[in-house]
């Protein structure tokens, strides 16, 4: 039942000789400003090294916070001590306690922080050990367990204390692809029926998008958009989060202006038919691989590489000298080195300052015919 | 000759080598060329020499006492190297003797007493320095852990020597004492301290070197762990009695078992120790006793079956822990 | 981690205080060492109170001088003796330990693995308990009292082709291969391609080795004579004969440890590799 506030929140290091940097600071948080719900599963996403692993531990604790604020439930925090904030966290390489039975490792922080009998304790253990069937692994060693049976224990070692908030550090990546989508539907729904807060942190957009009731996309320290995921799908800031989000990622092409006109350097012109572009220089227009259509009457693009994926397929073709990728319906299959042509909606497409990357505009067409993967 | 032919002659003969070579098949044994020098030495000089002391536990080999090879003398004792005599054949004699040689086991006494004050000062001793050194806030890291490793380097004679002379009366040790006000101490005059003394001096010895294993030991526990704990709710303390001794316990057993076998050989700091007027009964080990037997009473049938029964004793202590385990 | 500031200062106070008492304790003998060999006799011990000199006197010459006029004790030639087994004994142990090391690392052989454990056994037994059996062999061909006495017996020395053989085991056998098909034979490789790539180890061992020969008194005591005696024994003599000549005595000491904590902190990161890569394996 907790809130979390993020104000200003400043994480700085001390460089040291394996940096590069100028100035003796790595700035790894630079003035987040975030709001966390009660009950919501909030994914801090983002490339490696932007800074939403950093922040996750300032909120757990494991990092102290170089400025400003930190609240749960408008109390403030950053004094506290890990063991003081009543976080439970799930690390990337699980850190089971390897000398210690599971039962022992699930049992281990209601041990230390809590008065309760072992018997009271025991019982608990069983009960999270039944909800993430593992209850089989109670004797055994982390040393003996799978790596999606430890990743089990580990949630369950998280959930066993009953804490304000739930801490995951891409808790997946060191799954296979079939175990990773299992476990991902599972912690969504352990999320759901538990109501606790959660901070989940992951690089891959592809997980953000499914798990997150809102996601917050990070890029170098700083807070690029929160959102659902359709709010950043249609309306990102910027070009960094329009980029990030979809896969394939939008295919995105510098243009000039000149009057009404968008031109780019290989001959490729467009018009917006009810659209006016403000006084900017030099934009980059954006579409998405999903609302390009195959048109025989439209611009000419030579196929490079077909990916069939089976139930669609991905179509990669140079225009002029930009690579371009559509997907589409699996019937349209092209041979490498056809022409063939492509076409837009208005709607669809987005406009990015071509300097600050901030978005002109962004998709204004009605939610169309079901896409079939993120 | 000419230089033509000269060049075509070491052709010919660089051409014969490798047409030798080929069909040669390469020497089977070349693992053997490598390894004779060490299995020679190997052999000659040890194992043929545990050999040699089992089977040698089982007679009396009196030395005669023709002129010396050499001799020492210095405080009580005298120590003297002959030529050596007749072998006699005598069964478990030996060993039934040492079962009832009250010096024997007045020196196990006297080892065993050392070694159950040294060790726990030791490993405690190098633990703690280890975690202080491993945690974050230890500034001087290196410099501290070459001064605790010096005197692993130390020569055992001589800095026994330092020692006795520090302890001495009126002595540096003395001076200290007195600054903090307390009564001098008779360390080489009476057995119980001169016991404590030897204690104290290889823990001065050999902290360092257990240190260092401990904190490579310490350096391999993932840091995870402790933030794990951390979350948990484990306070310090806790995290040390959770996390780093259980995840210490194989290098903690190695320490255990390298410092009794260690504990057990101890001969240069009784020496010097009884040199300098240490009470010999009190202040003997195993290892100095076997050697006055040997070496002074030229019994090296009965020294030899002491041998064979310290190893034994030595083994079994080792074996033991590392069941215990 | 964010710490609590109280608690933390006192835990990092109580580990400072620790580690500088630990400091003190492991100075103060190594302190007196470089102060006493420079006092004359009557400065080391201190009667009744009065302060015994902190500071290094001008004494060091004549203490020397008076320790290497005794009779029957020849202290440099000591020295010399001591600097001359440890050295010849270290490039020997470590000529035989490599060779052996790299036979069991790099090649299969009948026997292989009841040698190796026949070597293995021996590392349980303390190596001081050999004298006696070691002495007869050595009496019976009549070489007590030469340097091959002292240096031999412990030429191969278990721990350094345990050593040998796991940090050999870490070069490609690759390597071996090409090195074999460009036509190098067996010899060749061991020490165009294998030994070049050891050479830390090769200085971790040699560390390890001089300073077990450096540092060994019984054997010597026993076998040696008085014109071949080590340091150790030599140090044992001077005291036998006198007990009170400290002045003496610190010096010889100072001369056998100085020198050597000298090469020892200049080496100390091999020393330290070689401990390790033996002991925390377990």
């Amino acid at each position: 039942m907790t809130q979390i506030d993020i104000e200003g929140l400043v994480k700085t290091y001390e460089a040291s000789e394996d940096h590069d940097v100028e100035g003796n600071e790595i700035v790894a948080v630079d003035h987040v400003d975030l709001q966390i719900r009660d009950e919501e599963f909030l994914v801090l996403v983002g490339p490696s090294g932007c800074g939403k692993t950093t922040l996750l531990r300032c909120i757990a604790g494991l990092e102290s916070i170089t400025d400003g604020d930190l609240r749960f439930n408008g109390d403030q925090v950053n004094h506290l001590r890990a063991s003081e904030r009543d976080v439970a966290m799930v690390f990337q390489n699980y850190a089971l306690y390897p000398h210690m039975t599971v039962r022992e490792n699930l049992g281990f922080g209601l041990k230390l922080s809590t008065k309760l009998p072992s018997d009271d304790i025991d019982r608990q253990v069983v009960s999270i050990a039944e909800l993430m069937g593992i209850e089989d692994l109670l004797p055994k060693k982390p040393g003996e367990l799978s790596g999606g049976q430890q990743q089990r224990v580990a949630l369950g070692r998280a959930i066993v204390r009953e804490p304000e908030v739930f801490l995951m550090d891409e808790p997946l990546s060191n799954l296979d692809a079939k175990l990773r989508s299992e476990m991902r539907t599972e912690i969504q729904e352990l999320q759901n029926e538990l109501g606790v807060t959660t901070v989940y942190v992951t690089h891959d957009q592809t997980e953000a998008m499914a798990m997150g009731d809102r996601i917050a996309v990070v890029n170098d320290g700083r807070l690029q958009q929160v959102g659902v995921p359709e709010e950043l799908y249609r309306n990102p800031t910027n070009e960094f989060v329009a980029d990030f989000i979809g896969s394939p990622s939008i295919n995105l092409i510098s243009m000039d202006i000149e009057g009404n006109r968008l031109v780019s350097e290989f001959g490729f012109e467009y018009e917006f038919s009810d659209y006016q572009v403000d006084d900017v220089a030099t934009v980059r227009l954006g579409i998405r691989p999903e609302d390009l259509e195959i048109d025989s009457g439209g611009t000419d693009i030579e196929i490079s590489v077909v990916e069939k994926m089976g139930n669609e397929n991905f179509i990669y073709g140079k225009l002029g000298d930009k690579e371009i990728v559509a997907r589409t319906d699996a019937s349209i299959r092209p041979e490498t080195g056809d022409r063939v042509g492509i076409s837009f909606r208005d709607e669809a497409a987005y406009l990015f300052d071509a300097q600050s990357g901030t978005a002109l505009k962004t998709k204004t067409d009605t939610l169309n015919a079901p896409q079939t993967q993120l | 000759m000419s230089s033509e032919s000269i060049v075509k002659l070491s052709d010919r003969l660089r051409f014969q080598r490798q047409r030798f070579k080929e069909v040669m098949p390469t020497i089977p044994g070349t693992a053997y060329i490598f390894l004779a020098p060490f299995f020679i030495t190997f052999v000659l000089f040890l194992a043929f020499p545990i050999f040699y002391t089992v089977y040698l536990s089982f007679f009396t080999y009196q030395g005669v006492a023709s002129d010396p090879l050499f001799w020492v003398q210095f405080g009580n004792v005298y120590l003297e190297i002959p030529k050596i005599a007749s072998l006699e054949f005598v069964g478990l004699a030996n060993y039934q003797r040492l079962l009832r040689d009250s010096v024997f086991h007045q020196s196990m006494f006297n080892t065993i007493y050392v070694f159950a004050i040294e060790l726990p000062l030791m490993v405690g001793l190098a633990l703690g320095l280890a975690v202080v050194l491993n945690a974050g806030f230890t500034r001087f890291k290196g410099v501290f852990r070459s001064l605790m490793l010096l005197p692993v380097s130390a020569n055992t004679v001589a800095y026994s020597v330092v020692f006795v002379v520090i302890v001495a009366e009126g002595g540096l040790l003395d001076f200290i004492f007195q600054l903090f006000g307390i009564a001098p101490l008779n360390w080489l005059g009476n057995g119980f301290w001169s016991r404590n003394l030897m204690a104290f001096m290889v823990v001065w010895r050999w902290t360092g070197y257990n240190m260092i294993i401990i904190l490579a030991g310490l350096q391999t526990i993932s840091e995870s762990l402790y933030e794990a704990a951390e979350i948990d709710g484990a306070s310090r303390l806790q995290k040390f009695r959770y996390i780093t001794i259980p995840q210490l316990k194989p290098v903690l057993l190695f320490v255990l078992v390298t410092t009794t076998i260690g504990s057990f050989k101890k001969f240069s700091e009784p020496t010097i120790l009884i040199g300098a007027g240490a009470p010999v009964k009190e202040t003997r080990t195993v290892v100095y006793y076997i050697y006055e037997v040997a070496f002074q009473n030229l019994q090296l049938g009965y020294g030899s079956a002491l041998t064979v029964v310290l190893v034994g004793i030595v083994m079994s202590l080792s074996v033991i822990q590392l069941k215990w385990s | 981690m964010h710490e609590k500031s109280k608690t933390e200062a006192l835990w990092r106070f109580g580990g400072y205080g620790f580690l500088i008492a630990a400091a003190l304790f492991m100075i103060v003998p190594i302190y007196w060492i470089v102060i006493a060999s420079t006092l004359p006799q009557s400065a080391i011990l201190s009667s009744s109170g009065a302060l015994p000199q902190l500071l290094p006197g001008g004494h060091f010459v004549e203490n020397f001088q008076a320790l290497q006029s005794r009779q029957y004790v020849n202290f440099m030639s000591s020295v010399w003796n001591s600097i001359f087994i440890a050295i010849v004994y270290t490039v020997l142990a470590l000529i035989l330990c490599s060779m052996a090391g790299f036979a069991f690392a790099k090649y299969e052989f009948r026997f292989k693995k009841s040698i190796f454990a026949g070597i293995l056994a021996t590392l349980i037994i303390p190596v001081n308990l050999l004298v006696i059996p070691l002495f007869l062999v050595m009496s019976t061909a009549n070489m007590t009292n030469t340097y091959a006495a002292v240096i031999l017996p412990w030429a191969a020395y278990p721990v350094g082709i345990f050593f040998m053989r796991q940090s050999m085991q870490a070069i490609p056998d690759a390597l071996l291969e090409s090195a074999r098909m460009d036509g190098a034979s067996e010899f060749q490789l061991f020490y165009r391609v294998a030994i070049p790539s050891m050479r830390s180890s090769m200085a971790a061992l040699a560390v390890i080795l001089f300073l077990f020969q450096w540092n060994m008194f019984l054997w010597p005591l026993v076998v040696l004579d008085t014109d071949k005696f080590t340091i150790p024994v030599a140090i044992t003599k001077i005291m036998g004969q006198q007990v009170v000549a400290f002045d003496q005595l610190m010096v010889a000491s100072a001369v056998a440890i100085l020198p050597m904590f000298v090469v020892f902190l200049a080496l100390q990161k091999y020393f330290v590799r070689g401990i390790l890569s033996g002991a925390v394996k377990e």
